[in-house]
Formats: C-alpha cells, structure tokens, sequence
C-alpha cells in the first residue's frame, strides 16, 4: 500500500513527459531570440544597402547594428546551451525542473525578440539618417545600446532561473 | 484585392479554429470529462515515433522554406537588378549560395537526428520505467531539436535573402559595395549556424532502444 502511494507520488513529480517542458525551453530560447536577430539582421542590412549607396565610406560604421543582432542570437544560444546540458530522462528530471527551464527559455527568447526588433528598427533608421548627417553616429550607438540590454535582461533571468536549484 | 481575400480567410481559420477548441474544452469541463482535457496525458501516451520523426521532417522542410523564402527574395533582386547592369549576374551568386547553405544545414541535422532513431519493444518500454523514460525522453529530444533547427534556419533564410536582395541592387549601383554587404549576409548566416549548434548539442543525450 505504501509502495504503491510512492510510486504515485514519484510519478506526480516525476512524469514520463516532463523533459518536453525542458526541450520546449531549449527551443524557446534559441528560436526567438533568432527570430529577433534574425529581423535585426535584415531591417539594418537593407538600411545599410540602401545608405551604402550615397556614402560608400560609413559602410563599416553601419555594420554595428548587425553585429548587435548577433549578439541577441548568442544570448539565445547560451541559455539553449545550460538548458540543454541538464535535460535528462525523467527518472532524474522532474516536471517542476521542466517548468523552471521552459520559462528560462521563454523568459530569453521572448526578450531577445522584442531587443532584435528594437535594434533592427533602430538600426535601419540610424544609418540611413547617418547618411545624410554622419553626427548622427554616437546617438545611434547610445540609443542601440538600451535596445540590446533589453535582451541582456532576458538572459539575466534565464540564467537565474538555470541556476535555481529544484529537484 | 488578395491581401484582402488573404486576411478574410485567415481571419476564418483562425476564429473558426479558436471557436471550436473554445467549445470542445468548455464541453469537456462543464459535463465532468475535465481531466481528460490533459496536456500531460497526451504528451506520456503519443509514441515517441511520433516526437521524433516530426523533427526530423520539421528540421528539413522548414529550413528548405526559409532557404526557398531567402532565395525568392535574392533571385528576383539579382535578375531585376541585372536588366541595367548585367555584370552583377556572377557574384551575387554568393548570395544565393548563403540562402543554399541554410538548406544544408537543415540537411545534415535531419540526417543526424534520423542516425539516432533506435527501435524498441513496447513491452519492454512498458514493463520497464527506466527505459520507458529514457525512449520517452529521446523521442522529446530529437522533436525539440529538430523543431529548433527548422524554425531558426527558416527566419534565418528570410533574412539572409532580404540582405542580399539589398546587397545585389546595391552592387548594380556601385561595384565596390557588395563585399561590404556580404559581411552582413555572412552575420545573418551565423544565426543559422547556431541554430545547428543547439540542435546537434541537444540530441547528443538521445538514446532510444531496449538497452538502458
């Protein structure tokens, strides 16, 4: 009878579905925050190609919207990275710790897309308002650099939420 | 006139689709069914078959959309841009090369996933915890990094191909400034590389079959 209401209990805490909670983490994170990079990455790139034109010279300049971007996709590819290093079947996984990792995930991705959004809009219009007065440059900076913490957010709570430590 | 026909109809399935979910689960919950209406039910009595053959075919049907998407949006730039300056015809090829290689990524993990499909007895996956919950285990496994390749090479795709739309119509104006918009397609391509990292990191705890 106690044997029975043990094993109940495990398989309340330890379901056989509860690393699906810890993989939809993984694939949270790093699909949305490359879902934000990913439209960082286009929006400034046709800003750049169409700037580039009138001023060949700020070319190089431009690029840093881009390479925020990328940062946004690594945020993504960190938390995805930890999450996956301690999924497990669910004999040592139980579905609270799936929980915890499927809103790592979230927590990461959605921010990331909401920054790779913020740097793509920012950054398209940065350089092609660049072109036409290159003064310009440190106000983009600054103003790319409060977009991207957005996403650094995001990883500060997926990787608090990675280190919380629940069995 | 399509945009509109488009939003009517996907306005209609979409309300359709909630209308009917809505009903059922209120259906369900108001006649004492409620606990059937279970997430985790579903998720312990699907085959992991089925988990990880969907990410297999995910990982390479959405990477080749995005890449197609990518391509579509390059393609037209390049030939549009080439009717005034055919001389961009050869080395906007390279654009079109970064859409191909998001296709291939999807490729080789789907190739990957599938070296990691095992069988197993049912009888003794059901006998056995152990083993019922690590096949259960991969099958979630292989759908998660197959769903995650998919999707990050599809947006992946799309960007790579809007960068080189731009970088072709911008080397139809200047021919000095298409290597400097490669530098950003080759960014745009890196996210389709991590999207390969976590897929292939992910499936490396995968272990189906009858053996613990």
């Amino acid at each position: 009878m106690r044997d029975t209401a043990e094993s109940l209990s495990r398989l309340d805490r330890n379901p056989p579905y509860a690393p699906f909670y810890g993989a939809m983490g993984v694939v949270a994170s790093s699909v949305l925050t490359s879902i934000g990079a990913a439209y960082g990455t286009a929006v400034a790139g046709s800003g750049i190609a169409s700037t580039a034109v009138m001023r060949p010279e700020l070319v190089m300049k431009s690029i840093i919207p881009v390479v925020m971007a990328g940062i946004i996709a690594i945020y993504g590819l960190v938390v995805s990275v930890l999450i996956s290093g301690e999924l497990d079947s669910s004999l040592k996984y139980s579905v609270r710790k799936g929980y915890v990792h499927l809103f790592a995930g979230v927590s990461v991705g959605v921010s990331g897309l909401a920054a790779g959004y913020a740097v793509g809009e920012v950054g398209d219009m940065g350089v092609r308002h660049m072109a036409l007065q290159p003064r310009l440059f440190i106000g983009m900076i600054l103003v790319l650099i409060f977009a991207e913490v957005l996403g650094l957010y995001g990883l500060i709570i997926g990787i608090y939420l990675y280190t919380v430590d629940v069995k | 006139m399509a945009a509109q026909i488009r939003t009517v109809v996907t306005q209609t399935f979409l309300y359709l689709f909630l209308a009917v979910a809505t009903i059922l689960t209120l259906y369900f919950v108001m006649t004492g069914k409620g606990e059937r209406v279970s997430v985790g039910w579903f998720l312990a009595s699907s085959n992991p078959y089925m988990w990880a053959c969907l990410g297999i075919g995910l990982s390479v049907s959405l990477s080749v959309v995005g890449a197609a998407l990518g391509i579509h949006t390059t393609g037209t730039s390049i030939v549009g841009g080439g009717v005034k300056a055919p001389r961009i015809k050869t080395k906007n090829l390279i654009s079109v090369i970064f859409c191909e290689a998001v296709a291939i990524y999807g490729l080789i993990t789907a190739i990957v996933l599938s070296g990691q499909l095992e069988q197993f007895s049912m009888e003794t996956a059901l006998s056995t915890p152990a083993i019922q919950n690590t096949n259960w285990f991969s099958g979630y496994l292989i759908f998660g990094a197959g769903l995650a390749v998919g999707l990050v090479n599809l947006f992946c795709g799309i960007a790579v191909g809007i960068v080189g739309s731009g970088a072709a119509l911008s080397d139809a104006a200047n021919a000095a400034l298409f290597v400097k918009i490669l530098i950003v397609e080759i960014f745009g391509s890196a996210i389709g590389l991590f999207g390969l990292i976590v897929g292939i990191y992910m499936t490396s705890k995968s272990k189906m079959g009858d053996k613990e």
